[in-house]
């Protein structure tokens, strides 16, 4: 296994709306994409349900049962509209934190 | 947030399914997962662990899953009432027997607490700010009897402290009495209130129908004849006619108008009476005593008094002895009674509730206990239901450690086992308000003279007692195994569970037992006291019979008689009552027992000096058919006979104690005393009778001398026993009906068993009997239940080791000495110290028991017995089941 870094607080949430802004996926699926992403993150898996269930019902993704690749019964998650705009929110609020933590930590240097 | 709580409804609704779905998706990611270790080359079991590590504990994800959608709380809630309930229903036999134990228990209590509350603790209905509303109590030193607390004053007393006090708002007296109501035959004895009129104001209850009497109605000297009927009387003497006001009504010597109505519940205050009707205390006084409200000669008022608000009691109690020190120097002048300076005369306000008071009744003392005894009750209740509750989550313990090792929190299982608890125990509250509506009207009927059949939990407090008993009781018994369940070690009791290894003991199981055990003793040990007692009391020769007598009064009420027309009268009721079929013998009385007592002070006996202080001297007179009627035995000499008229030779038979007393050493026939002044003859004895108790069971310096009743010369009402063969109950009503006929005018008879009246002397032995050996029985039948549960279970839990030893070659004689050894030493340890305790305890229950010890050695043999049988029977079944082990079956299993 790679190197991995532990998730800030918080942070969980926004990587689960990123993931399905490509479409929608199961479970397993978002995590693996983060995983094969960011090739350091690995999320913790007794997390991701209560987060999935979690934004489901703040609204911010929505479920619907369907068939996986191989054929099982699986459920997706996918990015509703008021999801959408959490993640653009989120994502803006993220770029600001890190280039600010990021500047703070520059000039210290 | 509406499409929030929409989801969450439905989550909640839909929970089954969502359960189901939430089981699908995780067990799709942990394929997926072995999946993908699979196709990396790792053999399928491998993988399949692999991808359980990297996942975590199910349980506690799904755990966090469901507290992420918001339903966990009531969602878990929900599923462990559910859970709990489907645990119960497979065990019947567990479920009941809890049931039933928490029934008895908690109805038990209730019960009680419904007479406690209405003796000690609740005020009187309607009463407003009953904080501030007192009872007055005086209390000083008499020269002969020390220090007195009393409640009844005198009206010229009430005005006293009315007029010079400045602490009260209100002031107001009371007196309840038994007076005849109502004319001719469907005249009764009834409670009559005598009031002032100010009593109305410590009330907030308007009058249902017309009016109080005022003020006006209430002044001295003699007020006016007005009454106002309680309401219970309106229905049933009135059928509830609205057309009632201004119709008049005979009581006692008089007769009202009737001015109003009280409201439903109105009583005034008091204890245990509903009165029949309200009348002026002016009025009532004025027919009695003319100079009632000048004079201290009549005590008979209860009074009460509201402070103002402000006022503290010290305040108020310092303002009402100023006035009764006041009141004491008038009086002292007037009637010539002791100084101050030795009566140390003192006033207080003290609770409404008598029972509460100075004076409380043995009754109450009796009520008090036995709410401690049905206390005690409820907690072998609880500790047989803990340890029943225990032996299951020992049961279940494997399966509490599999489901910890799966995740689940602590806290959750925690919260299942007092769910469990808690159902439990509501399935016993409301058994126990059942048990207690059932068998509380009896208690209440035994404690609470009021009429009214009203349900015994129909109040609010009764039944907010009831649910937090409830609740307490839940507590206790849920969180004692829950707490006991979790401290084990995980993983070994995943490893042992529960049939491997060595049967380990839990203290605190045994612990329980035995407490059980102890407990039961003291209540049989009570049982037994206060049955023994009984015995004594019952079995005591009173000097006379009780059962064949019925006791008559013609009570003249007002109207005058000459001596002839006293005479005829007297012939005329003898003769009808000798006409009834059954009626065996008649006589005139003076006395009646635990009734009227009459007494002519010590008699003077030549050469001996005050023979007063020899003990306490009474009177009876009767005709010459006394003895034979009342059934009083002569031991030696003569009774009376006709030849004992007026003018002759006066004559008196005494009792052997008095004979002793007076006489002692010699033969006391023919011997003779003087009665009254200096000047009256002598009186000579010509018969010895048996001793008599009618003042007090308990009095060996009771004293009786008897006249003829006619050198006895005693105006006022006839008073007479009538012997019947049989049961006196069968006749009083028939008598009295039949004597009604011959009484004048307005007069009216009345007839009462002997029996009711010495009954009430020996009701709080008979009632302490009865409520110990009940309870006593009670506790005994839980403990047995108990014991026989714990080492059932103890066996079925130890049937490896006992195959064992079976195929090691013990014998049945063996395996039975050791589980009844078990079951015995149990009984023994709670013999040893319930004995200790119930020692302990009897220098406070000796006063309440009759000339019997409460360290009587056979009465504690005789529970040690008992308790030994019981237990020795509580544990034969599962022993003998021991017996019946089966090696080769009992060590293949598992």
């Amino acid at each position: 296994m790679s190197a991995r870094l532990d998730l800030p607080q918080g942070t969980l949430d926004l990587l689960i709306l990123k993931a399905l802004s490509l479409g929608p996926q199961h479970g397993w699926a978002i995590s693996e994409r983060i995983h094969q992403v960011s090739q350091t993150l690995q999320i913790p898996q007794g997390s991701l349900y209560p987060a999935l269930h979690r934004l489901e019902r703040q609204g911010f993704i929505a479920a619907e049962w369907g068939a996986s690749d191989n054929n099982r019964r699986a459920k997706f998650y996918e990015l509703t509209r008021a999801g959408r705009k959490q993640l653009d929110a989120d994502t803006e609020a993220w770029d600001k934190l890190t280039a600010a933590v990021a500047l703070v930590l520059r000039m210290a240097r | 947030m509406l499409s929030d709580m929409r989801f969450r409804l439905r989550a909640l609704f839909h929970r089954g399914a969502m359960e189901r779905d939430l089981d699908d998706e995780l067990r799709f990611h942990l394929e997926r997962e072995t999946d993908k270790y699979v196709r990396q080359g790792m053999a399928r079991r491998d993988a399949e662990r692999r991808a359980r590590v990297a996942f975590g504990g199910v349980e506690r994800i799904k755990e966090d899953v469901r507290e992420a959608r918001g339903t966990s709380m009531i969602d878990s809630l929900l599923q462990d009432v559910r859970y709990a309930w489907r645990g119960l229903r497979t065990k019947p036999g567990f479920t009941t027997a809890v049931v039933l134990t928490l029934a008895l228990g908690i109805g038990a209590n209730t019960a009680m607490f419904g007479i406690v509350d209405r003796l000690l603790f609740r005020a009187p209905p309607f009463l407003r700010a009953p904080g501030r509303v007192h009872r007055v109590y005086v209390e000083w030193t008499s020269i002969d009897a020390g220090e007195r607390v009393e409640r009844t004053i005198q009206y010229t007393r009430f005005l006293n402290f009315t007029d010079w006090t400045t602490s009260f708002e209100h002031t107001a007296v009371l007196a309840y009495s038994n007076m005849v109501v109502g004319t001719g035959e469907s005249a009764r004895e009834m409670t009559v209130a005598r009031a002032s009129a100010t009593v109305f104001a410590f009330f907030d209850a308007a009058p249902f129908l017309g009016r109080y009497f005022t003020a006006d109605e209430d002044r001295v000297p003699t007020g006016a004849d007005v009454a106002v009927l309680g309401y219970g009387f309106w229905q049933t003497h009135f059928g509830g006619d609205a057309h009632v006001l201004g119709k008049s009504l005979h009581i006692g010597n008089k007769t009202y108008t009737i001015v109003g109505v009280a409201p439903r519940g109105f009583v005034g205050i008091t204890d245990d009476r509903s009165p029949a009707v309200f009348v002026p205390v002016t009025a009532y006084a004025s027919s009695t005593n003319e100079n009632y409200y000048r004079n201290y000669q009549w005590s008979w008022l209860e009074m009460f008094a509201r402070r103002k608000p402000g006022v503290s009691i010290e305040t108020a109690n310092a303002d009402l002895t100023k006035a009764y020190q006041r009141s004491w120097e008038v009086q002292r002048i007037q009637d010539g009674i002791q100084p101050q300076r030795d009566a140390h005369p003192k006033a207080f306000v003290g609770p409404v509730q008598l029972a509460r008071g100075p004076e409380a009744s043995q009754d109450s003392k009796i009520v008090t206990w036995v709410m401690g005894v049905a206390t005690i009750v409820l907690l072998v209740a609880c500790a047989n239901v803990a340890n029943l509750l225990l032996a299951r989550a020992v049961r279940r313990r494997r399966e509490i450690a599999l489901r910890l090792a799966l995740g689940v929190t602590r806290a959750r299982l925690l919260q299942q086992l007092l769910v469990e608890g808690t159902l439990l125990a509501l399935l016993g509250g409301v058994a126990g308000v059942a048990v207690a509506q059932w068998g509380g009207r009896t208690l209440r009927a035994l404690f609470l003279r009021s009429e009214d059949a009203a349900p015994v939990v129909a109040d609010n407090r009764t039944m907010l007692f009831s649910i937090a008993l409830t609740v307490g009781v839940a507590l206790v018994t849920g969180l004692a195994p829950a707490l006991h369940a979790l401290h084990r070690d995980v993983a070994a009791s995943l490893k042992t569970g529960e049939r491997e290894g060595t049967y380990r003991r839990s203290r605190l199981r045994n612990g329980l037992l035995i407490f059980q055990g102890a407990l039961s003793v003291v209540l049989l040990v009570g049982a037994g006291l206060f049955a023994r007692s009984l015995q004594h009391v019952r079995g005591m020769r009173l000097g006379y019979d009780v059962d064949p007598l019925v006791y008559v009064t013609a009570n003249l009420r007002g109207v005058t008689l000459s001596d002839p027309e006293r005479r005829a009268l007297i012939d005329r009721l003898f003769a009808a009552a000798r006409a009834v079929p059954g009626v065996v013998n008649a006589t005139l009385t003076v006395s009646v027992p635990f009734w009227s007592n009459e007494g002519r002070g010590a008699p003077f006996v030549p050469g001996r000096d005050s023979t007063f202080k020899l003990g306490r001297f009474l009177l009876q007179a009767g005709s010459p058919s006394y003895f034979e009627t009342v059934g009083t035995r002569i031991l030696r000499g003569r009774g009376f006979t006709d030849a004992d008229r007026t003018g002759g030779q006066k004559v008196a038979v005494i009792t052997e104690s008095m004979a002793r007393a007076l006489w002692p050493g010699q033969d006391a026939l023919g011997r003779q005393f003087r009665l009254g002044s200096d000047t009256n003859s002598m009186t000579t004895v010509v018969g010895i009778a048996e001793d008599m108790h009618a003042r007090m069971l308990q009095d060996t310096r009771e004293f009786w001398y008897y006249l003829p009743i006619a050198q006895y010369n005693g105006a006022g009402s006839p008073q007479m026993f009538v012997r019947v063969n049989g049961s006196a109950e069968d006749y009083s009503e028939r008598l009295r009906r039949r004597l009604q006929r011959e009484m004048p005018g307005v007069a009216y008879a009345r007839t009462m068993t002997l029996r009711q009246l010495v009954a009430p002397r020996q009701r709080s032995w008979e009632f302490g009997a009865k409520m110990f050996v009940a309870f006593g029985t009670l506790a005994l039948v839980l403990a047995a239940i108990g014991l026989y549960s714990v080492i059932a279970y103890a066996i079925a839990q130890r049937t490896h080791e006992l195959g064992v030893r079976i195929a090691l070659g013990a014998s049945t004689t063996d395996l039975l000495r050791m589980v009844l050894g078990q079951g015995l030493s149990f009984a023994v340890a709670g013999l040893v110290i319930g004995s200790a305790i119930a020692l302990w305890a009897g220098r406070w229950v000796e006063p309440l028991l009759f000339s019997q010890s409460a360290r009587d050695p056979r009465v504690f043999v005789l529970v040690g017995l008992v308790l030994l049988a019981v237990a020795l029977v509580a544990t034969l079944r599962p022993a003998l089941r021991a017996t019946r082990v089966d090696p080769t079956v009992a060590l293949r299993a598992d």
